[in-house]
């Protein structure tokens, strides 16, 4: 158990500011040919040390299909990840354990069409399935993104979100909570433009959401008045964990580890859990 | 595997266990200010193998360490060097004497756990290289309940060697695995005399039948697991949680509670990542970054310390994460008991 906690030293490439308090570090491993034997999937996550200061869990925010790299973006949250906001700079050494967890539903999306609703820091996750999804567009049909942020300056990945606009064969829908100035687009939570703006096609369509635990509970509840299917609602969850191992028993709802069984649920599969997350 | 029984006197059990300290690494109870714990030992003046069943520590230490050591590292501005520990506690094969057979069943519950996908090897290290002589109790102690749960105590064979006093008087040793079996087929065993199961097994059984008749605590664990997995939200949790003052003493005591936190420690450059206990009642154990925490308040964090023992684990492994030891209860600052927790909320 003990080797299985000690991280591999990835060397962090470079730090992009996305909003005033996240930020997204892209890395690669430290060891020759690590990178390459890296491989991993769209929804699982890493264990992430900053040494001396702790570790924590962030999903990977990448695709691997995008080669040579991954990304994971934090947002000051709480005492470590404010640490690496203050300390890692561009050059620095981290610890990284995983990819851990499962991922989303490949098969079963694959020929669909994709609804993909995001919140805040909540589109970190769905990022590496929207870039592994882009990199194989053939395989899905309507491509839809509905995102939203408290603010304009709240917005992730504001340049890839530009590309996602360019790209015609993808649907793109912004949000912020309140008006600004100079914000030419949708103005209004997230539940309220999907119902309002994006009024989905129901049927063939899996639905891929996250956000702040109360936008992806009012989403659920939007997407199950529009007549979704509970198991064509795909979500992922996020819980206090440590090991990533399924051992160290803080990350369970009910007897469902989501290190393990998780992080990634239909809601028909969270409707089964116990109440308590 | 053939079971090898012995059958000797309270003389002979002591060159027994002399011969094994002789010739082994042992670890046997040791006493201090009145409390017990397995510690290395020499000399058989040292420790009590037959030490009082209302022990406060098990045998879980010695498989999974209260703090262990998981690397070193050095991480300046010139770059990061982790480096394994230097210290290999697996090395050498080890006899522990003394155990109850609570502590040893607890093992074959943590086995389920340890083993399952990710595989803890140096638990499992430790397992392989450790030989368990157990004693059967004479008698209940206050707060046990071993036999009213999902095991069968009187066939048990979590450990290597069984040790019963007759109540003919006589000491009975029985071989209950192959490392076991294996242990008695050496000079160990000199001061004592062979017998076959016609003559040991009566003996033992009524042993088994006296000690059986003298627990105070008696439930039905199924009726007891059906009832908790039909509740989550019951008032009664609050009730029984009430006095709790969120120590983690139960959890640390237990001997099949096995969450644990990962902690690093720096001074300047140099730091140690460590792995140690931590239990479900800590306020913090489940709080996020940003605040939001799944079991904010007491309640809940003893639903999940019930439901773990007696609903969620036996669900995903089989087994009751409880073997009826009663180290809890007698630990507990404020006199709180998981028998009286779960079968209040089961009512």
């Amino acid at each position: 158990m003990e080797q299985l906690l000690v991280p591999m030293i990835c060397k962090v490439d470079k730090v992009i500011q996305e909003t005033p308090d996240i930020r997204t570090y892209r890395l690669t491993f430290r060891d020759e040919g690590m990178m390459e034997k890296f491989s991993y999937l769209p929804g699982q996550f890493v264990e992430f040390s900053l040494l001396g200061s702790g570790e924590c869990t962030f999903c990977i925010a990448s695709s691997a299909t995008r080669k040579g790299y991954f990304d994971c973006s934090i947002k000051k949250a709480g005492v470590v990840t404010a640490d690496i906001h203050t300390s890692i700079e561009e050059g620095d050494e981290v610890g990284i354990r995983g990819p851990f967890g499962n991922w989303f539903p490949l098969d079963d999306i694959k020929g669909k069409n994709l609804l993909f609703v995001g919140g805040g820091i909540g589109l970190a996750p769905l990022r590496s399935l929207i870039q592994y999804c882009i990199d194989n567009r053939n395989d899905y049909k309507d491509f839809t993104i509905l995102y939203g942020a408290r603010t304009s300056a709240d917005m992730c990945y504001k340049d890839e979100i530009k590309e996602w606009q360019d790209d015609k064969s993808l649907k793109v829908v912004l949000t912020i909570d309140k008006p600004e100035d100079t914000w030419a687009s949708n103005v209004g939570v997230v539940p309220k433009i999907l119902e309002e703006v994006v009024k989905p096609v129901i049927e063939n369509t899996k639905v891929i959401t996250c956000g702040p635990p109360i936008m992806i509970k009012y989403t659920i509840q939007s997407l199950l008045k529009l007549g979704f299917a509970d198991k064509d609602i795909i979500t992922t969850l996020e819980m206090k964990m440590q090991c990533g191992l399924g051992k160290c028993g803080r990350c369970n709802i009910g007897s469902t580890y989501v290190c393990k069984d998780g992080p990634v649920f239909t809601n028909e599969q969270l409707k089964s859990l116990p109440d308590e997350f | 595997m053939s079971v090898e029984t012995f059958v000797t006197d309270k003389a002979g059990l002591q060159k027994f266990y002399e011969a094994i300290m002789a010739g082994h690494e042992t670890y046997a109870p040791v006493e201090k200010f009145g409390k017990y714990d397995f510690k290395r030992v020499v000399r058989l003046s040292e420790c009590d193998p037959e030490s009082p069943i209302s022990r406060t520590q098990s045998i879980k230490p010695l498989f999974f360490p209260r703090s262990a050591k998981v690397m070193k590292y050095v991480a300046t501005s010139a770059g990061t060097e982790v480096s394994e520990v230097d210290e290999d506690p697996l090395a050498v094969k080890r006899v522990i004497l003394g155990a109850k057979h609570c502590d040893a069943r607890a093992l074959q519950v943590l086995d389920k756990v340890y083993n399952w996908d990710y595989i803890d090897t140096d638990y499992q290290k430790r397992r392989e290289n450790t030989v368990i002589i157990s004693t059967r109790c004479d008698k209940a102690d206050t707060h046990c309940f071993c036999t009213s749960l999902d095991y069968d105590l009187e066939n048990l064979d979590a450990m290597d060697v069984l040790v019963v006093n007759g109540l003919d008087g006589k000491i009975y040793i029985k071989s209950k695995t192959a490392k076991g079996a294996e242990l008695l087929n050496t000079d160990v065993t000199r001061h004592a005399s062979r017998v076959t199961e016609e003559v040991s097994e009566p003996v033992l059984k009524k042993q088994f039948e006296a000690f059986a008749g003298s627990f105070r605590l008696k439930m039905d664990y199924k009726e007891v697991n059906a009832k908790l997995s039909k509740i989550f939200d019951t008032p009664e949790f609050e009730d029984v949680s009430g006095s709790c003052v969120s120590c983690n003493t139960c959890a640390f005591v237990c001997p099949t509670c096995h969450c644990f936190k990962i902690s690093d420690e720096k001074v300047k450059d140099t730091g140690v990542r460590y792995k140690s206990y931590d239990s479900c009642n800590n306020g913090y154990f489940t709080l996020m970054a940003g605040g939001h925490n799944p079991r904010p308040v007491k309640y809940r964090r003893w639903r999940q310390r019930a439901m773990h023992k007696f609903v969620y684990y036996k669900e995903r492994f089989g087994e009751n994460l409880c073997v009826g030891c009663g180290k809890c209860t007698i630990s507990c600052p404020v006199n709180i008991s998981i028998f009286e927790v779960v079968n209040q909320v089961a009512q």
